[in-house]
């Protein structure tokens, strides 16, 4: 009893315990907006672009000789990697960077909740795969290639905007991320001096997962640090007369 | 967009009015000149824009890097390159598309609408201009086609381009980009003009799914998936691809497009002119729907029976030279291939001590599949299953003294073409030492194996010979210490995979034995060896060399060399990879013939 009273008197006179990061009390108040500034509407619309035109592969394919299969997987989730890179913006970035919360919480949170949405997209278009060539699902190779190469194709798509964003073409970052992307990841995939890394079958499917997981690595990386940098690039020249002045 | 570059003010815009509102029917001739020129003026700086875009100049770039890949490697066919070009006229039109969007989304998607409506150019003027802009589009296509058609020409093409088929690349670009703009009218996002331009490929991609010649109907179907055969065509087929009826389809899309365009940016114009717009949007409906039609119909029985006769039987289409004794039959157009065919051929025979008495032909032959139903769709099953019978009854595997070519696969150039004359010169030692791939017991469609068998290691001499590889080359078939092998009888025999051996450029007598690492390695020992000496040992005793029973390393020792050792192979090929030849279980005759 006594140890309980003491401990009592302690707990009034300590102070609060805050967390280790001072802002993280702040995220659950901001889920709303971010979930309210979420470009759902392009996103939704892109996965369901994915999604019905698969369906509709699967409906009117009349050529036993090319079941529907990774690859056409692989096609038609290109515009659900493309609207991902309209997904990290932040038009009032100025404004964000001067509130304790740091700045690349927002975007962080609807890359977040766009993987949610892009996996569950991914997951729709397997079921349908599988629905549409079950006699064939037993000889295609596993899925798990399939999954690092998509998401790495994502984290490619995800960096590049990013970046852009860091740019004076901020306002066209996705225009820009979406088609330089998916060249990228094109270029790669049918280069021959990346392909054998890259692709099926010159690579294996242990490699090419290993090596797309390792680019979606990097990417992410390259993508928390465009989002955690501080400067809005207005001009170079700027950088200057700063620097003089320290 | 253009109004607001801050550039000189535009000749003869005309007064502002208010926003929204449209000329009155009675609009004078004056005025109408000063519209004319304000929409001639604006689309001059909108075609500039769109040549300087950074979009259409990566997009001409990636176009000329499709049409590279799918040209570099063979030899090209006017018939099937000029389609090929417009695959990266294709890339091109994505990029115009997304181009175009953005261009006229501009207002809209900047919270600019009410600036421009203060402008004296009206929305509907503006979209105009943007639509005739579009004419920027057509120098980066023409330079894509100039560029491509250079390359084709420099690789020395059979046939002749299509002018229909160009055309349709450059109708292709126009139509992206005047659909780009009816998406930007409605939808500023720029994910609109994305999504546009994934539509556009995706469908061209997948375009093999669709049934009969509904491909066709899609933007542009890419060669390898919906007009799959082109390039193993020996000439140009009648409505294969429809390339008339597909360049007027794609010009009705462009008009329709505008005509969108022009229907969202002038939705408060009078009655008259929406009036002339849905009469004119009607029109390219209309035209376009016609389009689609002679497009889905069936390629004519009488020009299909023709394509059937002259696969099914070659003679009665080819020319036939005779050179040295050997035969050359080939399809009208190719005759200037003959001396490339004929060079590895004579060095061959030059090394030979004696010819077979069956003498040989060279002959070109068509792979066709009618089970592609853009080609047969519309004719009967029973009509399909006549010429079906009439190609199996002509196909099959080709006779011992036979090399074939298959159509399309010979290379235009560079390492390629060694890598093909090589194989054509195998092919001719084989026959020369009578190593045909059925001369063995018939194992349904597994070609002999050669084991330890010295007639083997004098073929693949005489074909390093006449045409000397590189040793990489060479050596690359034994798979950098991973051998592969084949099951004969109870024992696992290495096999050499030689240069080209996938790449079909020749189709070797009988299909061609599978050649083992033994006889790649003894050959290439006695190519270490004095030329003399060598054809002494086998000019002494020829017939000898040619029997079945005389093993190689009998051979070895008449050159007095050692016979080369075989590391051991690998059991199973390495994680990822697929080894060439039959899978498990099944096992390979030993040539006897």
């Amino acid at each position: 009893m006594h140890r309980l009273t003491a401990a009592l008197r302690d707990d009034q006179t300590r102070p609060v315990a805050r967390p280790s990061v001072p802002w993280l009390g702040a995220l659950p108040p901001l889920a709303r907006p971010i979930i309210r500034t979420m470009p759902w509407v392009m996103l939704i619309t892109a996965c369901l672009i994915s999604l019905v035109y698969l369906a509709f592969l699967a409906h009117v394919t009349h050529a036993p000789s090319s079941p529907l299969g990774p690859g056409a997987l692989r096609l038609t989730f290109l515009p659900a990697v493309a609207a991902l890179a309209f997904v990290p913006r932040d038009p009032f970035r100025p404004l964000t960077q001067t509130t304790p919360v740091p700045a690349w919480v927002a975007p962080a949170g609807h890359l977040v909740l766009a993987a949610l949405i892009l996996a569950a997209t991914c997951w729709a278009q397997l079921r349908i795969i599988a629905g549409a060539a079950p006699h064939t699902l037993g000889q295609l190779p596993a899925v798990y290639p399939l999954i690092a190469q998509l998401t790495g194709w994502c984290a490619v798509t995800v960096a590049v905007a990013a970046w852009v964003r860091r740019t004076r073409y901020a306002d066209l970052s996705g225009a820009i991320a979406a088609p330089v992307s998916l060249s990228a990841v094109a270029l790669a995939w049918y280069a021959p001096i990346t392909s054998r890394f890259v692709a099926e079958p010159a690579a294996s499917p242990h490699g090419v997962t290993i090596v797309w997981y390792a680019v979606a690595s990097a990417a992410l990386a390259l993508t928390g640090v465009a989002l955690r940098d501080q400067w809005h690039r207005y001009s170079r020249r700027l950088h200057y007369p700063f620097r003089k002045n320290r | 967009m253009t109004t607001t570059d801050g550039g000189a003010a535009l000749p003869g815009a005309g007064a502002a009015g208010p926003p929204g509102q449209h000329a009155p029917a009675g609009l004078t001739a004056r005025s109408r000149a000063s519209r004319r020129r304000t929409v001639l003026a604006l689309a001059r700086v909108e075609a500039l824009l769109l040549i300087r875009s950074w979009l259409a100049l990566a997009g001409v770039l990636a176009g000329g890097v499709v049409i590279w890949a799918f040209m570099w490697a063979a030899q090209p066919l006017w018939w099937d390159a000029d389609w090929q070009i417009g695959e990266g006229q294709l890339t091109l039109a994505m990029a115009v598309l997304v181009a175009a969007q953005l261009t006229a989304g501009r207002p809209r998607r900047d919270a600019m609408t009410d600036l421009y409506a203060s402008f004296p150019a009206r929305a509907s003027t503006r979209t105009v201009a943007q639509l005739a802009g579009l004419a920027g589009a057509v120098p980066a296509s023409l330079l894509l086609i100039g560029a491509a058609a250079v390359v084709v020409q420099l690789h020395g093409p059979i046939g002749a381009p299509s002018v229909a088929v160009l055309a349709g690349g450059l109708l292709l670009v126009i139509a992206a980009g005047a659909a780009g703009i009816a998406i930007g009218a409605r939808f500023p996002h720029p994910m609109a003009g994305v999504l546009g331009a994934l539509v556009l490929a995706v469908t061209s991609w997948q375009s093999q799914r669709f049934p009969g010649a509904i491909p066709w109907l899609l933007a542009w179907p890419l060669e390898s998936n919906g007009a799959g055969q082109l390039d193993r065509l020996p000439g140009p087929l009648a409505g294969y691809p429809p390339a008339a009826a597909h360049a007027a389809e794609l010009a009705g899309v462009a008009v329709l497009a505008g005509i969108v365009a022009l229907a969202v940016t002038t939705r408060r114009a009078p009655v008259r002119a929406r009036a002339w717009l849905a009469a004119a949007g009607a029109v390219a409906m209309a035209v376009t729907c016609l389009a689609g039609a002679v497009q889905l119909r069936p390629i004519p029985t009488a020009d299909l029976n023709h394509l059937v006769a002259e696969t099914a039987s070659p003679a009665s289409a080819q020319h036939c030279t005779t050179a040295s004794q050997v035969r050359y039959c080939l399809y009208p157009g190719f005759g200037r291939d003959l001396p490339a065919l004929e060079a590895p051929v004579d060095e061959v025979l030059a090394h030979l001590p004696a010819r077979p008495v069956q003498p040989l032909t060279v002959r070109q032959a068509v792979f066709l599949s009618l089970g592609d139903p853009v080609l047969t769709h519309g004719h009967p099953a029973q009509q399909v299953a006549r010429w079906a019978a009439q190609l199996q009854r002509a196909t099959g595997i080709p006779p011992a003294a036979g090399i074939y070519l298959p159509v399309g696969s010979w290379p235009a150039g560079g390492g390629l073409l060694t890598v093909a004359r090589f194989d054509l010169a195998l092919a001719a030692a084989e026959w020369a030492v009578h190593l045909s791939g059925t001369s063995g017991t018939s194992n349904g469609f597994q070609p002999c194996v050669p084991v330890g068998q010295a007639r083997e290691a004098v073929a693949i001499w005489l074909a390093i010979l006449a045409t000397h590889p590189s040793a990489s080359e060479l050596q690359g078939g034994l798979q950098a210490g991973h051998l592969f092998g084949t099951q004969v009888g109870s024992a696992m025999v290495p096999i050499w995979n030689y240069p080209g051996v996938g790449n079909g450029y020749v189709t070797p007598p009988g299909g061609g034995p599978q050649l083992t690492a033994a006889g790649y390695r003894l050959a290439s020992a006695m190519t270490s060896l004095p030329q003399q000496r060598v054809a002494h040992v086998l000019t002494g005793a020829w017939g000898r060399w040619l029997n079945w029973r005389t093993t190689d390393a009998q051979l070895a020792a008449a050159l007095a060399i050692p016979m080369p050792s075989v590391p051991a192979m690998t059991p199973h090929p390495p994680p990822g990879r697929v080894a060439p030849g039959p899978g498990p279980g099944q096992q390979s005759p030993v040539c006897t013939g």
